[in-house]
């Protein structure tokens, strides 16, 4: 027995799983394959005729049905639109892996490179040496991996990699006198800094526009958790590994510290941008579900928190590793709520999440203005470092993020704005990050005095 | 007659500013409207239509909504904006010179045959 709507529904899921489509495009395209249903069937077509001549019309529209017919599934349209599997695409993605490949290769040769001038990754004295320098051996490779698949032209390609360069250059050039804390800083901020470089590679042309930006994020988000499946793999390989040559009684644990070890994070890294980029659909439909589960659950913490904290009346003890520890919690609270509004879909009505989202944010925003009045005093006695001046602004930069959403929030509960305003503001405050990361990781060691 | 990918292409826009000045509408229609107009000589494709609107909306000159017809279909319009209608007037004149340049050729062309 045909089913209209079941067939539909197998449909919307395979342009789902395609990647490329909003879920706002989808409910455009399948109102489109309604009509055109509609009309067929008054003309005097059956249901499942009327389906797949509508189908084939949208479908031969463009490279959507030779993605269609790719797909495995025993549908009664599949049968009907076995188009020859896409060639170019295949090319692609072969071309893909063939970069995954060698740029892993080549970002753990570059990490071994330094070696061979007597900087040994486990002697301490070249510890500040890798320190400041660990984003410069993975992210060019992945920027490029980026610009070779946009094919994008020599301009970008300049720009992208003179900043590299300079920015290579900026941090080995700087003097550092011990306790090394802006070196270290410049190291810890670096990556995040050339992340979002990285990003501009990623989006193409249109680096500074809201849709771009915001596939960004989530191709960020995705790629995290991609990494973190991956390196657990390669920890376990590291693990296994050694456990069987030790049954014969070699050690392993050197090769595995200074091959595996290192080749692995570099694969990891190729693999999950890779696969991030590639296989979107997988994890966007799994991401989501992650933040909606944890979602909840902070913000139960957090007013739990928040309630002993004044019944109690305690207020938290203020040193610079609790500071640090409310960055962390600001910048997973933001982690939830990016995850969430990248999610969703634009044209979608006020729903539970976005409620949660608000309290969530909230909640963490009361939490840091008691730790943050708490520091503020404390730092002001006892003089400024480097370290507490750029935990400090961590705060306020994360503060600021947190604040503008809920403030946003607010206004499209009140539907003074739309969402696509909400989501402009978030993705126009990138450049507050980029701004902050280059202010430590350039800035810093000259206002300090390379201390 | 099939008419060229590139003509399509570039006369996509104004077709598409001027069909939502007559009034808001949604994709299917406006293919419908293109066929109709062209008398069955422009076939648009979905595949070319929604990138194109979705072009136009990212550059402000058109918006959509959603809205649900009196089927009960959820339909998503679009709605030309001041700015549209600017882009449209522009175009609109760029077009007349075009068309006037050709015209002028080829009333010229059967001048020289005749002669």
């Amino acid at each position: 027995m045909f089913d209209l709507e079941v067939q539909i529904n197998s449909w919307r899921d395979h342009l789902r799983a395609r990647g490329n489509f909003t879920e706002t495009d989808i409910r455009e395209l399948e109102s489109h394959l309604r009509d055109q249903i509609d009309d067929l069937i008054t003309s005097g077509l059956t249901a499942d005729e009327a389906f797949l001549i509508s189908l084939k019309r949208l479908g031969n529209a463009d490279a959507i049905s030779n993605e269609y017919a790719k797909v495995n599934t025993d549908n009664l349209w599949k049968h009907f639109m076995l188009d020859p599997v896409n060639p170019q695409a295949e090319r692609q993605n072969r071309r893909d892996i063939v970069m995954v490949v060698l740029f892993t290769l080549l970002a753990g040769t570059l990490l071994k490179l330094p070696e061979l001038f007597g900087l040994k990754m486990s002697d301490a004295g070249s510890e500040l040496f890798y320190v400041k320098n660990r984003s410069l051996f993975i992210l060019p490779f992945v920027a490029a991996f980026f610009l070779i698949k946009r094919g994008a032209e020599t301009k970008a390609w300049w720009m992208i990699f003179g900043i590299f360069a300079l920015a290579a250059v900026v941090v080995n050039i700087y003097p550092s006198y011990a306790p090394h804390h802006t070196a270290m800083l410049s190291g810890l901020h670096l990556p995040l800094f050339l992340w979002l470089l990285t990003g501009a590679a990623y989006i193409g042309r249109d680096w500074q526009g809201r849709q771009g930006r915001m596939n960004f994020i989530r191709f960020s988000g995705e790629a995290f958790i991609y990494a973190v499946l991956v390196m657990a793999g390669v920890m376990v390989l590291g693990v296994f590994t050694m456990a069987i040559f030790e049954s014969i009684g070699i050690d392993a644990e050197v090769f595995f510290e200074q091959y595996l070890l290192i080749y692995g994070v570099c694969a990891a890294a190729m693999i999950s941008i890779y696969l991030a980029d590639a296989k979107k659909s997988i994890v966007e439909n799994f991401a989501p579900i992650l933040a909606k589960i944890f979602s909840p659950l902070f913000l139960v913490t957090l007013v739990c928190f928040l309630a002993v904290m004044v019944v109690t009346g305690k207020s938290p003890f203020m040193e610079r590793e609790f500071l640090i520890a409310f960055d962390f919690m600001l910048a997973m609270i933001l982690g939830l709520v990016l995850y969430v509004i990248s999610a969703r879909d634009i044209n979608q009505p006020v729903n539970l999440f976005d409620y949660l989202n608000l309290a969530l944010i909230v909640t963490a925003l009361i939490i840091d203005g008691v730790a943050l009045s708490a520091i503020l005093f404390r730092l002001s006695a006892f003089g400024i470092t480097p370290n507490k001046v750029a935990a400090l602004g961590e705060n306020l930069v994360l503060l600021g993020n947190l604040a503008g959403l809920a403030w946003m929030y607010g206004r499209y509960f009140k539907k003074k704005i739309n969402f696509t305003r909400l989501e402009k503001w978030q993705t126009d405050y990138l450049n507050v990050y980029l701004a902050w990361t280059a202010f430590v990781a350039f800035i810093f060691p000259i206002i300090f005095k390379f201390v | 007659m099939n008419v060229s990918k590139e003509l399509i292409a570039a006369s996509a826009t104004p077709l598409l500013l001027a069909i939502l000045k007559a009034g808001d509408s949604y994709g299917y229609a406006i293919i419908k409207r293109v066929k109709e107009m062209s008398n069955n000589e422009l076939i648009w494709s979905e595949g070319m239509l929604y990138p194109v609107l979705h072009r136009l909306e990212e550059q402000g000159l058109i918006e959509s909504y959603w809205y649900k017809s009196e089927a009960g279909r959820q339909r998503k319009y679009y709605r030309i904006k001041e700015r549209g209608l600017q882009e449209l007037e522009i175009q609109r004149k760029q077009w007349e010179v075009v068309v006037a340049a050709l015209a002028k050729t080829w009333s010229e062309g059967t001048i020289h045959k005749e002669g």
